[in-house]
């Protein structure tokens, strides 16, 4: 098929765990005929979904990696990335939202707007993706779309109109209302995959009709012919729908539509919508930074014939070697192209470029501007851009948070020693929010990230896919130090034995500052410090916020300012100044009341009403402030901020004290400074830990 | 001297003291005082003290207060101050909610907060925050899922684990359009039982009140039940808050308003 860049679509699918994206990602395949059977998620058959081919991730139910995919609809590309529903995976979810033009919010019409869907909406809108909503599992016992769509107005502050009402609900689940063309949907055959037209039944006609004009007036806000239509009384669906299209694409309109994507109904509406209401790659502006010419921006034009730019958002390692996952939003990558990593500065060769189908691939001549598609055999991390070699553009760079949780790892022998390196080095290129680094004091590997799971996974991934069995040990919380006052340092560095002596006074005072990690202020006059040590002094003071006193963790929240010194003309020198910084600080950080700041994590709990009462005091015992509880109709959720070292495991009692009923979400909120009781029993347990090690060398 | 010009003459004083940091005079910083004396300032400078007599408490405890104000006047800002004023004093504060999510009340409280440390100039406003966080609970029912028994059976959850005893309670959102007389006679009891002074936000709309009769007819029928009543009116750009019920004698003289850029309560007129 020639490719036609206004009917490309590059779309995500986002949502809370088990709202069934996979589920509705598998029919979509379906009915674009790129499978030819449909495999459920936990399915009795054992295959799982297509889209979740990790092993593990068919084995949890969950979906890890965001697998991209493409599919036809109708004379339309559509490639789509799957991504992961559960916080641990944020980084998944946003590196997917970089690329996309759009994507489909699939919520769950029991359920609602649940946590999950709240960071992926705010996501959403960090990176402006216009979206549809598709609210799922219609056939459920409980459903209420409409109880949905005032959640998505009240919550997520959308406006959200009903483009479809359902025919029935729950068992009696049989269809749509088209509101658009205004016709009745059924979904024949043993997949669905027969959509029978009908009249709207009678019984709906009120509620179809009230419903229109609602959508009517929301979407005659963006078109003038719409307005002059509806005042007339005669709409035409194409003027609607385009009407609708502006409003979507300015994120003024945020269209619904329902059905069940588990019974097959109300799937191929929805991707009539993503390629009716949906951005093509063309109506979305993207801008890079040119790197040669001091960053300014540069808009990038959808236009194969420009010079190339072009970013690499995932990375695998799979059965056909290193994949990168590339979004080309300028210009063309074809086989034999050169092209260079921005970030390096590396020319790389393409050899193939391919598209791919979930866990399968295609191999193409070339990947236009606004496609998505893979390249083989370059090296390069997640999130480099790579451009033609006559311009040096850089896309800017994607949010990454930081790590919040570490875990030591011990290979278990030799061969799982070699596998347990490759594996990780696999991985922190993969995934940013992973780091890994060698404790220099217990010679242990520390992997960091962001929740139980997230590391929980990768020690998994490590096993089965590079066979390194490897014992954990107790997850370690991500402290840090700050101080809490301020005080005056004066301190002199003088060696004089042997050698060249080395001379340095720098004096001044250290205070909190809110906000940032790390200041550093000069206010010295009269050149008492030489101006060519003060970067040397910065330095010394800066290498001191890697390792704070009390526990050892990085030191935040500082603010140096120095006011005097003293040099000598030949014993001072950088290396002198930078000594005397570390003398000055070691000295003064005692002095500043150093305290210990712990990571809070934002948990917000979902149960049934009867179990608020225990919920709230898990919350409690765990050191938790809980902020509110909402009642919203059979559920009741429990927000609240708990330190994160207080979580481990509350996913089990949580389970055990509800019967199974409650789940919870939780993302990193803040750093607080923790309790004089709990800063104390934490400071005694690294002493005792430096003892102990110390015994041992 | 008014409120607003001690801050400032600190500040100065700081900004003085910056100067001259090292070595020879040893100046004591604002933000070093400790969080006891900022809340103590903070509380004695709130011009809500002026209702409530030397105190500073409005209500007694059992008691009703109410703010009146028609839709989008700014009842949620003025109870939102009650509860910082409250929460200040180390007092637990419950906010119910009946049409907002907890996230927005938090935003609230957030808001008004942060406008409170710009006006006193707070360089450590982190460390407060911290600290008051916990006298806080904030409750959000739908309207027609409250009821008194549903709220009693969710503070009883709080206190028989010890979790939160509240002290002040906050009802935002609770119709008033209706006969609500039964659920406040109810709600009376359940505050003298448990020693809370309960502030209501009271909608009221425009075709209620005229010159003759500046209070609404949906207050009056159970304005018996209250101890304190603020009214919020709108006069062109300002918003007055007018007492028209206090515990002990009303002070004719009291003049409060509304910020209209950060709707914290000011006294004197506007624009002084």
């Amino acid at each position: 098929m020639k490719p036609d860049i206004h009917k490309t679509r590059n779309i995500g699918i986002s949502a809370h765990i088990d709202a069934g994206k996979t589920t509705l990602t598998e029919r979509i395949l379906f009915y674009c005929q790129r499978i030819h059977s449909i495999h459920d998620v936990k399915g009795k058959d054992g295959v799982g979904a297509t889209m979740d081919f990790m092993e593990l991730e068919k084995e949890r139910g969950i979906t890890i990696a965001s697998a991209a995919t493409y599919c036809t609809w109708k004379n339309h590309e559509i490639n789509i990335i799957d991504t992961p529903g559960h916080v641990d995976f944020t980084i998944e979810v946003e590196r997917s939202l970089r690329v996309l033009d759009g994507g489909i919010l699939v919520l769950c019409s029991v359920g609602g707007v649940q946590s999950q869907s709240i960071t992926v909406d705010r996501q959403m809108a960090r990176y402006k993706v216009p979206a549809v909503a598709f609210i799922n599992k219609c056939d459920r016992s409980g459903a209420d779309p409409f109880r949905v769509i005032r959640q998505l107005r009240e919550k997520l502050s959308h406006n959200a109109i009903a483009v479809q009402i359902p025919i029935g609900l729950e068992a009696n689940f049989n269809g749509v209302v088209d509101l658009v063309t205004m016709k009745a949907l059924y979904f024949d055959g043993d997949s669905g995959e027969k959509i029978r037209e009908e009249e709207i039944p009678a019984d709906l006609m009120d509620m179809v009709e009230e419903r229109r004009e609602e959508l009517i007036d929301a979407a005659s806000m963006y078109s003038d012919d719409l307005m002059e239509q509806a005042l007339e009384g005669e709409v035409t669906p194409e003027v609607l729908m385009e009407a609708i299209r502006l409003g979507t694409l300015e994120r003024g309109i945020t269209p619904v539509f329902m059905g069940s994507a588990y019974k097959n109904k109300g799937v191929q509406p929805l991707l009539d919508g993503v390629t009716k209401y949906l951005p093509n790659p063309a109506d979305v502006a993207n801008t890079a930074v040119d790197l040669e010419n001091n960053e300014e921006p540069v808009d990038l034009v959808t236009d194969s014939s420009k010079p190339l730019t072009a970013l690499a958002f995932k990375l695998e390692d799979g059965r056909y070697g290193q994949l990168t996952y590339i979004r080309v939003y300028q210009g063309s990558i074809s086989k034999g192209d050169t092209i260079v990593n921005a970030r390096t500065g590396k020319k790389v060769k393409v050899g193939r470029v391919a598209r791919m189908h979930a866990d399968q691939m295609e191999d193409l001549d070339k990947l236009a501007a606004g496609t998505i598609g893979a390249l083989f055999g370059v090296d390069c991390a997640s999130g480099d851009t790579f451009c033609s070699p006559d311009v040096t553009y850089s896309l800017t760079s994607m949010h990454v948070p930081e790590p919040v949780i570490s875990l030591a790892i011990v290979p278990e022998d030799n061969k799982a020693q070699i596998n347990m390196s490759k594996a990780l080095n696999r991985f922190t290129k993969e995934d940013p929010t992973f780091r890994t680094k060698v404790d220099p004091e217990t010679s242990e590997t520390i992997i960091s990230g962001m929740g139980e799971l997230h590391l929980e996974v990768y020690v998994e991934r490590m096993r089965r896919e590079y066979g390194a069995a490897v014992t954990t040990g107790n997850p370690q919380v991500a402290y840090r130090e700050t101080i809490t006052q301020m005080s005056e340092f004066n301190y002199t560095h003088k060696k004089q034995t042997g050698g060249s002596g080395q001379y340095g006074r720098v004096a001044g005072y250290v205070e909190p500052v809110q906000g940032e990690d790390f200041v550093f202020e000069s206010k010295i006059v009269g050149g008492a410090i030489p101006t060519q040590y003060i970067p040397a002094v910065e330095k010394g003071f800066q290498s001191c916020m890697e390792k704070g006193a009390l526990l050892g963790f990085p030191i935040t929240g500082v603010k140096i300012v120095i006011n005097d010194g003293q040099s000598h003309s030949v014993d001072s020198s950088e290396m002198a100044f930078a000594a005397a910084a570390r003398g000055a600080f070691r000295e003064v950080y005692n002095k500043c009341k150093p305290a210990i700041l712990e990571p809070i994590m934002k948990v917000e709990v979902e149960t049934p009403p009867e179990f608020q009462g225990a919920v709230m005091g898990l919350l409690n015992q765990r050191r938790g402030i809980i902020l509110g509880t909402q009642e919203q109709d059979t559920l009741c959720f429990v927000e609240a901020e708990v330190p994160l070292a207080e979580m481990f495991g509350y996913s089990t009692v949580l389970r055990s004290s509800t019967q199974g009923k409650a789940q919870f979400t939780m993302e990193f909120a803040s750093y607080r400074k923790a309790p004089q009781s709990v800063a104390d029993d934490l400071i005694e347990k690294a002493a005792k830990e430096k003892k102990d090690k110390a015994k041992v060398a | 001297m008014s409120p607003d010009t001690e801050p400032i003459r600190l500040a100065r004083k700081f900004s003085r003291g910056a100067e001259l940091q090292s070595g020879a005079g040893r100046v004591i910083y604002l933000r070093e005082r400790s969080l006891s004396m900022l809340k103590k300032e903070i509380v004695l400078k709130n011009p809500l003290r002026l209702i409530g007599g030397e105190a500073g408490h409005i209500l007694p405890k059992g008691g009703f207060g109410a703010v009146l104000a028609r839709a989008g006047v700014g009842k949620t800002a003025v109870l939102v101050q009650i509860a910082l004023d409250s929460l200040l004093r180390e007092t637990n504060v419950l906010h119910i909610s009946l049409d907002q999510p907890v996230s927005k009340v938090c935003l609230w409280y957030e808001e008004v907060f942060n406008h409170v440390g710009k006006h006193y100039q707070l360089n450590n406003t982190v460390d407060l925050w911290d600290a008051i966080l916990p006298h806080r609970f904030i409750m959000t029912f739908n309207t027609e899922g409250f009821s008194i028994p549903r709220l009693e059976e969710r503070i009883t959850d709080l206190t028989e684990q010890g979790i939160f005893y509240p002290q002040v309670v906050l009802v935002d959102g609770l119709s008033f359009d209706q006969e609500v007389r039964e659920l406040l006679n109810e709600m009376k009891l359940v505050a003298r039982e448990n020693e809370l002074k309960v502030w209501f936000a009271v909608r009221i709309h425009r075709e209620d009140i005229s010159e003759e009769k500046p209070v609404p007819d949906n207050f009056m029928n159970v304005a018996d039940l209250f101890d304190a009543a603020l009214q919020l009116s709108p006069q062109g750009p300002q918003v007055m808050v007018n007492p028209i019920k206090t515990p002990g004698e009303l002070d004719e003289s009291i003049s409060l308003y509304l910020d209209p850029a950060s709707l914290l309560i000011k006294d004197g007129q506007p624009g002084e």
